[in-house]
Parts: C-alpha cells; sequence; structure tokens
C-alpha cells in the first residue's frame, strides 16, 4: 500500500496528554512551540546533505509580472531613447506574446518613476519601494533572473514546481517530503493568499502548492484570512472543546479496539493524526491572534495588517510561523499584470506590499530569525521595455518579459547589499551572470542544506527532481 | 529495437520478484533472469547514457542492446560472455579512480555488491539477454497444481494459492459474510449495504451457502451504481472536469460523456469497444449520438484561454495530452519522455512518439479557446430524456404537417376577395404595430415589385447603418428583417450587414471583435464576436435555401445574454434549423456601424445583389411577428403577380401561404403545426453540448518536434505506433484513431489487457500486481505474480473484455474472501499484501467515504447522471485565487435542495480549485492523466470528517435515525448506528464504549440546551421535530464519531 504519513510515531505520547481533558495554560504555551513539545518528524534518511545555512524559507510571490523596469533595474537609457523602436539587434528575434504580436512597432518606454540608492551600499530602487530601498543594506538584489515561458500559467508553475506544465511538486512539497517537519501542532508548508476585492488579477492554482506525484501529504496548508483559518478547523456552535474531547477519546477507544482485531498499522497512524488535529484546533487560532503583538510590531507593517488577508497580515503571520519553525511559508499577492494602466495600478501594488516586505525583513532581523530564514520577492517573469501600445512618458502598459527580470533574496544563506546580475541597457536581455529559475531553485534548496540533484522522487520509472536535469547553485549570492 | 537475439525463451514462467521476500533471494550459484534481475539493474545504473537514446549515447556504447553490449573497440568489451573478469562494465563498476568509475560520481547512483555479484553471474552464464516481459504478449497458461485442494473457487485462486505455498504460507480465513457483502458492495457499487440487505445476505448464505454469494454479486453487478463506481477511477485516468483549468478556469459542459462512462460500465460495454468509441467513435461507420459522445475522452485535457498565448503552442500541448493518456491509461508506458528526445530507458524513439501523436493532430480545433463554453469541436448532445421528448415532437410535428396540407388542400383556391384582404390588412396591422426601425429607403408596396429597392452603388462607395439602431447588447435582444436577391454572380460567402473587424491578425486585440450576418452558400450566418472565431457565437441556419434570383424574407432574432441559444433564423416568415459553429462569447463587442453589403476586409467581398425594407426591432420578435413582416409584403405581392398570369413558384407559394391564412380551419392546423415547430427548435436550441473530436477534412502536416517544441519541427512522419516493440498494425486497419484502437484491442497486444486488469486489481486489492498501474516499462516494478496477472489478462480478453464477468470473479473469489485481520508475523513478512495471504484492508476513496455518510443518514439523492452539483463548500474558499473576472465556474452557487445531496462523482469538479473534501481525501485536481491515487492518512482528513457540514449533517441524521429506529436504549441504538456506519455487529466493549460517551454528551448538553440548538443548524435538513434538543445533539455527536471511526472509512 503506498500510505503516507505526517508522522510514524504511534501516538503515545498523545494518548497520555489526552487523559489530562483541556490543556492547562503552561501545557498550552508549551505545546505551540513545537520544538519544545516533541521530536521533529524526520523527513528523509541522509537529509540535508550538508550543514543548512536556512532552517525555512519565506516566499513572498508577486503574481501577474511585477515590472523589473520600474521597481529593481533603472534604465536610464530608455529615457533618452523615448518611443524609439526595440532595435532588432536586442530583441534578437525573440519571441513575444500574442497581444502585442501584431503591433505595428515595439516602441521605448522608459519609467516614470524615479531610483535612489538604498542603504550603505547604494543599490538602486526605484520610488514605488521606499521602505525595501531603506532595508537595502540586508537585500540581494538579483537583476539577471530568466525564465521560459511567457504566460502567467506556465510561468508561475514553471517558478513553483519548476516545470511548465502541471504535475511536478511544488517547491514547498519537495521540501516538506525532503526535510520533513519541525513543528509537531502545524503544517510544515503553509500557504498564504492576500484576499483583496480591488486586487483579483490572474487565477491562481492549488497546483501552485500542490504535491504533484508526492504524496498529498506533502501538499501546502493554505491559512486563509476569511473564514475557518484552516479549512474545517473550528467546530461548529454548540460543539466545545470538552466535548470534542470526549468524542476523540471514544473514536480512539474504538480505533484502538479495532486496530486490536485487525493489526492494521494504519489504525494507529488514524489514531495519531486525530490527536494532531484536536491540536491544530488550538496552535492556528493561537498563530491568527495578533493579541500578544506589541503596537509598533503592528505599525511596522503598515496600516494594512489590521485587515485579514492582507498582504502585511500575512507577512506578520510568516514571521510568527518561522518563529514556530515552520519549514516553508508560501504568500501570494496578485494583479501585478500592467498590461495597460501600469503608471496608475503599479504604484498601489507597491504601496500593497513594500512596508509590510520590510518590516518582515526587519522583524526577523530583531528576533535573530533572519540569519536563519531565507525571504524571497519576486514574480514570475518581469515586463516589456516597449510599451504595449503606444509610448507614453506619463501613461503606459508593458507586456510579459521573461528574458530577463528580477527579484530580491534575503536572510539565511544569501550575502547581504548586494546586487547580482545584470541586464543589458534596454532591460531586455541579461548580459551578466544569468540566474535561470531552476538555478534559484537549486540556490534555495541549497541555503537549506539540500543539493537539489540527489533530493529525487521515482516516478513512472525516473527520478524526478525540482530543477528537472537542470540548474546550477548561484554560489556568488551565497554568504 | 530491443533484440532477443537471446538464448533464452522470452521469460520464465511463474518467477516472482526477486527481493520481495526475504526468503526469495535467488539460491547461490543460480544463473540471474534477465528481466528480473539483471535489467533493473542496467536499466537504473547505465540506461541513461548507454541507452537507445542515441544523441545522449556517451563513448557510443549501448548497453540496451547485446549486441552493443558484447561489441568489442579497441579490443575492449563492456561484457565479454563468459568471462567477467575481462568485461569492461564490471572493471569500471569497481573502479577506485573517479574518472573511470561507471557509473560516475555525479549521477548519483551506485550498484551495490550484490547487484555486481549478480552481473558477474550473469556474464559468467553467457549474458543472455531477454525481451521486456511487458512486451510480450501474455499467453494463457493452465492454473498450477495447488496442495490445498479445497480453497480456489476461481481459477485465479489456483494461482495465489501456488505461491502462497511455494512462500511457505496458507491463505487467511474467510472474512464473515456480512463483511464480504460490505467489501464487495464497495468494490461494485460504492455503497455500503444497508442492515435489511445485511440480514437477507447473511440468512440467504445459512439457506444456500455459496450460490448466496454468487447471488449478491449478480445483485450488486446489476445496480446501477455499478456504473457509478466504475466510472470514479476512469474519471482520474480521462482527466475528466467541469472546467477547461489553467487561470482562466471557466466552465466547460462535459458531464454527458461523464454519463457516457456511466452507462458504458452499466450495459457492460465490452472493455475493447470501451476503448474504440472513446478513441475513435467519430470514425466508426454510421457513428450514434452515444459513440460520438464517447470521443470527449480525447477533449478532457485542460485548455488554456489566457489572452495573448501562443495558439500553436498550446494546440500542440492538447496533442501530447492525449498521447499522454492513451500511454499511461492503456498502454502503461512513459511516452512522454520520448517527446524531447529518445525515450532512456524503453525502446521508444522520438520518432515512435511523433507517429503516434499524429493520431491525435488533425482535430479541427484552437490553443485558446474555452474562455467562458466548450471549445471546438463540439456537439449538441441531448439527454435521453431530451432524444424521447425530441422523438415525440418530431411524430407529432409530422402530423400536424400532414393535417396543415391536408387543411390546405380542403381551403378554398379561389376565395373572396374580401378574406384574402382581410388577412393582410391583418398582417399589415400586425407588422405595422411593431415598432420597426426602417433602416434603408425602401418600396412599400412589396420587394422589389416597383423599384426602390437597395443595390450596391457601382462606384463601390458603402452605405452604412448607424451601430445603435441594430444594438444587439440591448436587455430586450433585438430583430433584424428584410428582403433580399441576391444576383447570379453574387459570391458565395458574402456580408450581408457586417460591424465585424476583419484587419489585421487573430493575434491582433481588436482582431475580430463586432457582430455581422453573412449569407455563406445560401445560408445565414449570425456572428456576434469579441474574436473571431472562438470568443464568439456564430449560429448557421441549415436548410434556408436561398438562391440567386428569388426574393425571399429574411429575419433574425437575438434574445440577447451572449448566447447561441438566443438567435433564432426565419426565412419567408418560417422557422429555419440552426447549428452553433460557436458558443464562447465572454462579452460584448463594441458597438460599429453596420456595412451594408460589405466588410472591412482587406479582400473585399461584396454583396451583389438588392436588399429591400430593412428594418430594426429592439427586441427578439416572436414567430407569428416575424410572420407578419413576412406576409404584409409578400401577400399583396404575390396577388400583383397572380394578375400578370404568370406568377412564378415563388409567388405562388406565397399565395399558398395566404391562401391558408384566409381560410380558418387551415388557418388553425397552420397554427397548431407553427406552435410545434416552435417548441421543437427551443428544444434544440436547449441541449447541452459536448466537446468531441473530429478529423479535419485536411490533415494537418505531422513533424517530429525537435526538443518537443512546437515551433520547432523536424522530419515529417506519417501515423503509426511501435509496431516492432509490441504489436503489427491490424491488416486492412486505417490509418486513423479507429486503426489505432484496432491496433490497441487486438486480443495479442502485450500490454492493454494487462494493464487494464492490473488496474481493476488494484480498485480490489489496493495494489496493482504491478504497483506501477501507470508504468510497465523497463523501469517498472517487476510484477508480484506475472503468472497471475497474465492468466487475468487473458481470461479478461477470452471473456469477450466483460468487466462485469471479470470482477465478478474476483469478487467470489477465495483471495478475495480471506478476512483481512493480519497477525504481526505476516504483517512483518508482507507489509503491503502482496502475497495475498490475507484480504484487502485500504481507507475508502474521497467520493466514497462521502456517499456512505450520506447514504447511511438517509440523505443521499440517488439519482443516475446529469449536470454537476454544488453540494456545501467553504464560503469564500475562491476569494484571493480564482481569476478576477466574471467567468462562468469562478463562484460556486450552492445547489438547493437534492443537488447538496449526490453522489459526490457528481460534484463540479473545478481543477484550480477542487472540492477540499475530495483533495482532502487525495483525488487529484484532474489535470491530466492519473491512475494511481495516493491514500494519505492526514489530520486534515479528520477535521474534515468532523466539521466539513455536509458530513456533520449527515450525523445529525443518522443520530435521528439512531434514536428513531435504533432500539429502545443508548445501548441498543448505538449498537445499530455502529453496525449501520460499519456493517458489523459491535462487540458488548465497542457499545460499551460508545453508550458512555454518549452518556456524557447527553450530560453535557443537557446542561447547555443552548449549545445543543446550536449544534442542530449545521446543514439544511431542519432539526426533527418531537426529538428534544438534548437529545438530538448527543445522538448527533454519536453519529459523528461513528462516521469518524477508522473502520467506518476502511473498506475492510
Amino acid at each position: 500500500m503506498s500510505c503516507h504519513r505526517y508522522e510514524q510515531r504511534t501516538g503515545r505520547r498523545d494518548f497520555l496528554t489526552r487523559t489530562g481533558l483541556g490543556l492547562g495554560a503552561a501545557a498550552l504555551s508549551h505545546l505551540l512551540r513545537g520544538e519544545a513539545f516533541a521530536a521533529p518528524v524526520a523527513g528523509l534518511p541522509g537529509l540535508p546533505h550538508f550543514a543548512p545555512k536556512a532552517k525555512r524559507v519565506i516566499c513572498l510571490f508577486q503574481s501577474g509580472g511585477p515590472s523589473h523596469l520600474d521597481l529593481l533595474d533603472e534604465k536610464p537609457l530608455l529615457r533618452t531613447r523615448f518611443n524609439e523602436d526595440l532595435p532588432d539587434s536586442v530583441r534578437q528575434g525573440q519571441r513575444i506574446t500574442g497581444m502585442v504580436a501584431s503591433q505595428a512597432r515595439l516602441a521605448l518606454q522608459p519609467s516614470k518613476f524615479d531610483f535612489k540608492p538604498g542603504g550603505t551600499c547604494g543599490t538602486r530602487i526605484s520610488d514605488l519601494l521606499p521602505f525595501t530601498r531603506e532595508t537595502a543594506d540586508e537585500l540581494c538584489v538579483i537583476r539577471s533572473v530568466h525564465t521560459e515561458a511567457i504566460n502567467h500559467d506556465p510561468a508561475i508553475t514553471f517558478f513553483q514546481s519548476g516545470s511548465q506544465l502541471p504535475g511536478r511538486p511544488s517547491m514547498g512539497a519537495w521540501v516538506d517530503y525532503g526535510l520533513g517537519r519541525s513543528n509537531e501542532n502545524l503544517p510544515s508548508f503553509v500557504v498564504l493568499v492576500s484576499v483583496n476585492a480591488k486586487r483579483a488579477g490572474q487565477g491562481l492554482l492549488a497546483r501552485l502548492w500542490g504535491s504533484g506525484f508526492l504524496p498529498s501529504a506533502h501538499q501546502g496548508v493554505q491559512f486563509r484570512g476569511a473564514g475557518d483559518p484552516v479549512l474545517y478547523l473550528n467546530d461548529p456552535a454548540g460543539m466545545t472543546r470538552e466535548r470534542r474531547r470526549t468524542m476523540l477519546d471514544g473514536i480512539a477507544d474504538l480505533n484502538r479496539l479495532q486496530h486490536v482485531q485487525s493489526g492494521d498499522p494504519e489504525i494507529e497512524t488514524r489514531i495519531a493524526q486525530f490527536e494532531m488535529a484536536y491540536r491544530m484546533q488550538a496552535s492556528v487560532p493561537e498563530l491568527m491572534d495578533l493579541k500578544g503583538e506589541p503596537a509598533h510590531v503592528l505599525e511596522s507593517y503598515g496600516p494594512d495588517v489590521a485587515a485579514p488577508g492582507s498582504f502585511a497580515r500575512n507577512c506578520l503571520l510568516a514571521r510568527r510561523l518561522a518563529e514556530r519553525g515552520v519549514r516553508f511559508v508560501q504568500l501570494y499577492h496578485r494583479d501585478w499584470d500592467h498590461h495597460g494602466g501600469l503608471h496608475e495600478h503599479l504604484p498601489n501594488l507597491a504601496r500593497d506590499v513594500d512596508q509590510a516586505s520590510a518590516a518582515l525583513i526587519r522583524d526577523l532581523k530583531q528576533r535573530g530569525l533572519l540569519d536563519e530564514t531565507l525571504v524571497i520577492w519576486g514574480g514570475e517573469f518581469g515586463r516589456t521595455p516597449y510599451a504595449q501600445g503606444d509610448a507614453h512618458r506619463d501613461r503606459y502598459g508593458r507586456d510579459h518579459h521573461g528574458r530577463a527580470f528580477s527579484l530580491w533574496m534575503a536572510g539565511g544563506g544569501i550575502k547581504r547589499g548586494i546586487v547580482h546580475g545584470a541586464t543589458d541597457d534596454f532591460g531586455f536581455n541579461v548580459v551578466e551572470n544569468p540566474v535561470h529559475i531552476h538555478d534559484l531553485q537549486a540556490t534555495i534548496l541549497h541555503c537549506l542544506g539540500v543539493d537539489h540533484e540527489r533530493l529525487t522522487f521515482r516516478f513512472q520509472g525516473r527520478q524526478y527532481r525540482l530543477t528537472d536535469v537542470h540548474g546550477k547553485v548561484v554560489k556568488a549570492v551565497l554568504a | 529495437m530491443c533484440d532477443d537475439t537471446a538464448m533464452v525463451p522470452p521469460r520464465s514462467r511463474l518467477r516472482f520478484a526477486a527481493g520481495l521476500l526475504a526468503g526469495a533471494a535467488a539460491a547461490a550459484g543460480a544463473v540471474p533472469d534477465f528481466n528480473r534481475e539483471i535489467r533493473p539493474i542496467l536499466s537504473e545504473n547505465c540506461f541513461a547514457c548507454h541507452g537507445q537514446d542515441a544523441a545522449r549515447r556517451e563513448g557510443k556504447l549501448r548497453l540496451d542492446e547485446r549486441e552493443g553490449a558484447v561489441a568489442a573497440r579497441d579490443g575492449i568489451a563492456a561484457v565479454v560472455p563468459g568471462r567477467p573478469e575481462e568485461s569492461e562494465l564490471l572493471r569500471r563498476m569497481l573502479s577506485a579512480d573517479p574518472t573511470e568509475v561507471m557509473p560516475p560520481p555525479e549521477a548519483h547512483k551506485t550498484v551495490t555488491p550484490p547487484q555486481r555479484e549478480k552481473l558477474r553471474a550473469w556474464i559468467a552464464a553467457g549474458a543472455p539477454y531477454a525481451r521486456h516481459w511487458a512486451f510480450v504478449p501474455p499467453q494463457a497458461e493452465p492454473p498450477p497444481a495447488v496442495r490445498l485442494q479445497s480453497w480456489s473457487r476461481q481459477s485465479l485462486d489456483r494461482f495465489v494459492l501456488a505461491r502462497l505455498e511455494a512462500e511457505g504460507l496458507g491463505p487467511s480465513p474467510e472474512t464473515p459474510p456480512a463483511a464480504w457483502l460490505r467489501r464487495a458492495a464497495f468494490d461494485l457499487t460504492g455503497l455500503p449495504p444497508n442492515p435489511a440487505e445485511i440480514d437477507a445476505f447473511v440468512a440467504d448464505v445459512r439457506a444456500r451457502g455459496e450460490a448466496a454469494y454468487a447471488a449478491a454479486a449478480d445483485r450488486l453487478l446489476a445496480s446501477p451504481h455499478f456504473g457509478e463506481r466504475q466510472a470514479i477511477e476512469w474519471l482520474d485516468a480521462a482527466r475528466y472536469a467541469d472546467t477547461h483549468g489553467f487561470n482562466n478556469d471557466s466552465t466547460r459542459t462535459m458531464w454527458r460523456w461523464r454519463d457516457w462512462v456511466i452507462d458504458a460500465f452499466n450495459a457492460d460495454l465490452p472493455y475493447d469497444r470501451f476503448i474504440t468509441e472513446q478513441l475513435a467513435g467519430d470514425l466508426l461507420p454510421k457513428p450514434t449520438l452515444e459513440q460520438r459522445i464517447a470521443t470527449g475522452f480525447g477533449r478532457n485535457h485542460v485548455i488554456n484561454s489566457e489572452g495573448g498565448i501562443i495558439d500553436e503552442e498550446y494546440r500542440v500541448e492538447y496533442v501530447a495530452d492525449r498521447v499522454r493518456t492513451l500511454s499511461t491509461a492503456w498502454l502503461g508506458l512513459t511516452m512522454e519522455c520520448a517527446r524531447c528526445h529518445d525515450h532512456k530507458f524503453d525502446p521508444i524513439s522520438q520518432k515512435d512518439y511523433y507517429r503516434l501523436a499524429a493520431f491525435f493532430n488533425n482535430v479541427p480545433e484552437f490553443g485558446e479557446d474555452g474562455r467562458v463554453a466548450n471549445a471546438v469541436p463540439m456537439l449538441p448532445s441531448p439527454t435521453q430524456a431530451q432524444q424521447r421528448a425530441l422523438r415525440d415532437l418530431e411524430s407529432r410535428l409530422a402530423e400536424a404537417e400532414r393535417a396543415a396540407a391536408a387543411a390546405a388542400e380542403r381551403a378554398p383556391q379561389s376565395p373572396a376577395e374580401a378574406a384574402i384582404s382581410a388577412a393582410i390588412a391583418a398582417a399589415r396591422s400586425k407588422a405595422d404595430g411593431l415598432g420597426g426601425c426602417a433602416l434603408l429607403e425602401s418600396e412599400s408596396a412589396g420587394p422589389g415589385v416597383a423599384g426602390g429597392m437597395w443595390r450596391p452603388t457601382a462606384d463601390g462607395g458603402t452605405t452604412r447603418i448607424e451601430g445603435s439602431t441594430l444594438d444587439f447588447a440591448g436587455k430586450a435582444g433585438v430583430t433584424v428583417a428584410f428582403w433580399l436577391r441576391p444576383d447570379p454572380e453574387n459570391p458565395a460567402d458574402v456580408p450581408l450587414l457586417s460591424a465585424l473587424n476583419h484587419v489585421g491578425s487573430p493575434a491582433d486585440s481588436q482582431y475580430g471583435k463586432g457582430r455581422e450576418l453573412r449569407l455563406i452558400d445560401g445560408e445565414l450566418e449570425l456572428r456576434l464576436s469579441e474574436r473571431f472565431p472562438v470568443y464568439a457565437v456564430v449560429v448557421r441556419s441549415e436548410g434556408a435555401g436561398i438562391v440567386p434570383g428569388d426574393w425571399r424574407h429574411v429575419a433574425v432574432s437575438y434574445a440577447g445574454g451572449k448566447s447561441a441559444a438566443a438567435v433564432r433564423m426565419f426565412v419567408d416568415g418560417r422557422e429555419v434549423a440552426t447549428r452553433t459553429i460557436h458558443d464562447g462569447l465572454p462579452g460584448e463587442p463594441p458597438r460599429r456601424d453596420f456595412l451594408v453589403g460589405a466588410d472591412n476586409a482587406p479582400s473585399g467581398r461584396r454583396w451583389r445583389g438588392s436588399f429591400d425594407e430593412l428594418q430594426g426591432f429592439a427586441r427578439a420578435l416572436a414567430a407569428d411577428e416575424i410572420r407578419a413582416l413576412y406576409a404584409a409584403a409578400a401577400w399583396p405581392a404575390a396577388r400583383q403577380a397572380r394578375a400578370t398570369g404568370n406568377p412564378g413558384a415563388r409567388a405562388t407559394a406565397w399565395w399558398q401561404d395566404a391562401l391558408v391564412a384566409a381560410a380558418p380551419e387551415a388557418a388553425a392546423a397552420w397554427a397548431h403545426r407553427e406552435r410545434l415547430a416552435g417548441e421543437r427548435f427551443a428544444l434544440r436550441r436547449s441541449l447541452p453540448t459536448t466537446m468531441v473530436m473530429a478529423e479535419m477534412a485536411q490533415p494537418r502536416a505531422a513533424h517530429v518536434l525537435r526538443r518537443g517544441q512546437y515551433d520547432a519541427p523536424g522530419e515529417a512522419v506519417d501515423a503509426g505506433v511501435p509496431e516492432a516493440l509490441l504489436a503489427p498494425w491490424p491488416a486492412g486497419a486505417p490509418r486513423n484513431r479507429l486503426g489505432l484502437a484496432q491496433w490497441l484491442t487486438q486480443p495479442g497486444h502485450p500490454l492493454t489487457a494487462r494493464v487494464v486488469v492490473n488496474r481493476f486489481w488494484a480498485q480490489l486489492f489496493g495494489t496493482g500486481l504491478v504497483k506501477t498501474l501507470e508504468d510497465f516499462g523497463s523501469q517498472s516494478e517487476w510484477p508480484s505474480d506475472p503468472a497471475l496477472l497474465d492468466h487475468l489478462a487473458t481470461e479478461f480478453v477470452a471473456g469477450g473484455w466483460s468487466t462485469k464477468r471479470f470482477l465478478r470473479a474476483v469478487v467470489l473469489s477465495s483471495a478475495y474472501r480471506q478476512t483481512s485481520a493480519v497477525s504481526p508475523a505476516l504483517l512483518a513478512r508482507d507489509p503491503e499484501n502482496r502475497l495475498l495471504a490475507r484480504g484487502p484492508r485500504v481507507r475508502l476513496p474521497a467520493e466514497l467515504i462521502r456517499d456512505q455518510a450520506l447514504a447511511v443518514s438517509g440523505l443521499l439523492v440517488p439519482e443516475l447522471g446529469g449536470p454537476s452539483v454544488f453540494p456545501y463548500q467553504p464560503e469564500k474558499l475562491y476569494e484571493g485565487i480564482v481569476v478576477g473576472a466574471n467567468y462562468p465556474g469562478t463562484k460556486w452557487e450552492e445547489s438547493a435542495g437534492a443537488g447538496r445531496y449526490r453522489r459526490s462523482l457528481y460534484t463540479f469538479w473545478k481543477r484550480t480549485v477542487p472540492h477540499p473534501a475530495m483533495t482532502t481525501f487525495d483525488a487529484p485536481d484532474r489535470e491530466f492523466c492519473t491512475v494511481r491515487r495516493a491514500r494519505t492518512n492526514t489530520p486534515l482528513q479528520a477535521l474534515a470528517l468532523w466539521n466539513e457540514p455536509g458530513y456533520f449533517e449527515a450525523a445529525r441524521r443518522l443520530g435521528v435515525r439512531m434514536l428513531q429506529t435504533g432500539g429502545p436504549d443508548d445501548a441498543a441504538r448505538a449498537a445499530w448506528g455502529f453496525r449501520v456506519a460499519t456493517g458489523r455487529v459491535p462487540r458488548p466493549e465497542e457499545t460499551a464504549v460508545l453508550v458512555r460517551s454518549w452518556q456524557a454528551l447527553r450530560r453535557d448538553y443537557a446542561a447547555d440546551p443552548d449549545g445543543a440548538a446550536k449544534l442542530l443548524q449545521v446543514g439544511a435538513a431542519a432539526p426533527e421535530p418531537g426529538l428534544p434538543a438534548v437529545e438530538q445533539a448527543a445522538a448527533a455527536a454519536v453519529a459523528s464519531m461513528l462516521l469518524s471511526l477508522d473502520e467506518t472509512i476502511t473498506k475492510n
């Protein structure tokens, strides 16, 4: 049988704890710090392959394709050559999307936003990201990322799973599979999606946090800003904690009697998983409850933090998850797809995420967690240096561009205050230190102490891995 | 291909998987079997660089063929038969030099010392090769001799038992009749037996013994729920869903295909037909509607509607998906590997892949389609009930037609002038009252009789009609009506009224936006389009019969709503049939002025002929109103033409219409005919469509695509199959999908039957005889019992590919009837039950866990088929995830009533966010073919069982049933509920646990009546009147415990 489990223990400890109906406050606080409660659940034997620099990852994914040319990769030449045609020597026959394929010309489009140096390192970042710019000394800005797809679905699937087509496990699932869980009361791969009616944008897909061909127990668990924080977590009105305990005790007794009869070890696992569900009913609401957060911390994330489901709130939750040892926290924020009206929409999007992203870095740092937490900020591709439609100084749009774009990384295992790679003067092609998405994935795994070539899963007669048969660790960005 | 210059027979029978069991290691000194022991070592460690992929082959050495392995180059051979010490293969494996050692360090692969020993023994024995077992057709072999003669009930039992005896094991005791019935019921119908059924069966077993089992199996096989149960696995393999996938993920309509699957299993459609109709039903001689619907199998793949994608890239992807599905579901091969390069492990070249793909390359489809509705090609697919209604309407219509004709004949041929005038006056008065807006200067006396009609100007200047006068975006719809007469030199495809942009290319964002009415080969075609042709409503008449030189009255009405069903067409006041070509208009196109008799296409085909009385109406006119428009002009014209003495056929026909209108009896008969005709058209327009396969008249050229890329065509290929590897092309078979189906279903095919029976076996026993249901290639695991697999495969084919017959034999077998209880010793020896020394015990699939809860609570609505339904789903599940556009399928609108309680295979399946009650229990997202689900055991499953409203509502209803029918006291009621949930009478200590919990919960709720009342609000079912809330709440909690038991959610 292909039965897979969150954990292999018999759950003896659980039987003991349950006898003390309703855990006391001391026990509860204990329980919430996973590492204090029980030994971590092991991943694969032999992993990590080497000493990790980062214990966990927080990926702040900006879905839709944020414009690198207006945020992280300044191109003065576009200003001087405003509205000129993109030279063929730059385009090099590169395919472009169907949306602009029949455009009469590809007119160069400068950014209307200014860039300034940040921190002592002086990394130049757009005025749209003032808070991020202030933390420049913590960041490694990579300006030479490139991908293969030119449309959202395949590109975002590629970023998250290493393949443009559905069916492969997502990065978080790979990490969960390889490294296992380090908190007994929380899943190790948590997904937080921004909920914002004004920022709908491209559809996301559950496959982005799916487990592909890995056992489904490795898929990401979405923690939600509205309704039950985890699906079906909350008991209905009229079902108290004590009553649930009574029921759970009865179920466990009956399951044990059945185990005596049948001998199937799955039953023991079932008993243990039911106990974990019961614990999650306490640990997840505690996680989501910000009452204990000091005012200055809340303020640092910006006013949106008050709104459940906001990017700011999710950043703060990401820190709380990091504190509890959750291995992979994946955020999604949508609506960066600015084919038109970029001048108007991009500042709003930047405002949504800038302060909270920077606050997360600082908050982690203050708590001594940044060194062991790898933070990544970026989207599935960048945007074109030519306008979609006509070029204008003040109002414009840009099409998808996967040949070259930017993102930043910070924290565990990554050099601080540097810029890696460069694009040409148009921001169209990478001219220095190209970083392919597979390279990025290899690097992320490397920071976690995992050799991307050796984290494999046999499926359909073949050993699969996150980076397919590609990927090189970007050593230059490693601390 | 893989040669067998080898010296051993293709393979030895009755050899078992090495290493499966501790005691099964090959005896020292024996020659290792190539397929079982040597090929896996070479395949895993060597073939990636020294296999059949010529492009990646290192050092020109290939080890997958004996010829290559033993060939000496520079005096060195990888394998020197009989001389291991001279064989480079072994020397390199033992080398300590990192530049020399094989496999190289960067491969991260190791050949273990025992494996090296095997290689040594194999080379010493002459290094015999053999074909991979799965590529050799299965042979029917007589069942082996066994010692325990009395045990076997079915021939398959002899194989199972022989294996056990060879292992020194015995079978487990038989499971009690009630346990067998529950197990078989889940496997055959997916629904648990109720206590009465169990009692009847147990009594029958006492009375009739074995015959009772056969009768029960036959009853389950005959249940209409059989088809539902068998469909579940197939829907995964066929990647069935109710949405298109990708990030728009809007609704598609494929449930008619899903119902075809259920019907096919219920009718026990032979499996070779099951394959043939799904692959090529459209290519069968005179295909039935059902056979064409079956081909929806080839269209179940995801379809991308993201703006700006490159069409060809995705069209190629759909072809690849069909190859992947075919090869996974029926060949058990990973053909996909050969898409970009020659397969590294199996002898399948990249060319083989593209030859197979060529069968699926000729579908008249688009890469980008399906933004709001089905993607072409599609087919109106009436349900059985609709087909009956249509047939009924058609026979009544034929009757009415006859009656109307007879009445028309009886009508006076020379009626009083007054009667005719009155009919004309009535028509004119009605027509005048319709509020039409004259769009062109026209002549009021009738069609073209006395000048004044509109003709294109000689200088080619265009006439425009203001867009607002024909407002297709209006709420009440629109009607356009006019007279037309094509000139003899009028082109075959010509615009009548056009506001559609033909300039640019389909890649242009403004291309194909607008609306137009065209005349194509004498038929009318209305196009309402955001991007022609896929994001459009395109409706064409069938039988309009508009010919040059003839005046006809044309009316097209559109009731709004961006739907093809809203379009009706009329010629000379009679509605004509229509055909929907596209039905996927996402939004309203921009309003533009209509060009009359012209469009803006650069090619500039222009209308040659006359128009008259062009009128617009700001609503969809009714049939009788349109008839009045026609009559008001046609009948006076006919009267006038008659006066000339030579009226011609057309005017004579109009005059006949006038005569009918003037005779009350004939007019009534005509009106009756009209009403029925209208009903028939309305029903036809409302029929659901299904996406189907079709062939282009001119096949697309097929090529090898270099590195698998859509824009890198290489060598041209014809359609074909890996004949040398698997099976010859059947003589006389056509080179199309039908021939492909014939190839696949020929009795001598080595894979098809094996793959299918292995999947059935896994469904019943939890694990396949080949564990990798999706891969029978050389990297697959050796079958746990090759002889049994071949026996099952050959029996299946010999039994006419009958699924029911096959499953009947298995559920009645002694192997299946064993208890699943396992001793620690047996568990340690065979944790996965590969030897079948016990019965299956596996957690139920997602669908069946929920179906059971609905069944035991009495909530289940056991209706078969129909559109998918929307049971409870967490609010805001889609928030932050689904596309920010109002496409169909972006909102979950919960079903009222029965839709909440249908079996789970009818739950609306949205690929990007499938129902969490399904995915939590390991259902796949159905983005591609899946034939094996994981079976996990997670805390999220516990939460779903406790708190998913459907489960808790089921617990509430089960609680009420326990209170009402369970017996006089807690113990009796608990025992009754336990039996309903698990199919077995509880032991006293189990009843005691339930009673203890029940009493504690009752005490607790008695102290908190508010809490009890609140608990009863979960789900739509009202609390049971007449039962105290406290009692109901406590019973609901106990029932929830029962529904959460491991035993309840397990097939035991």
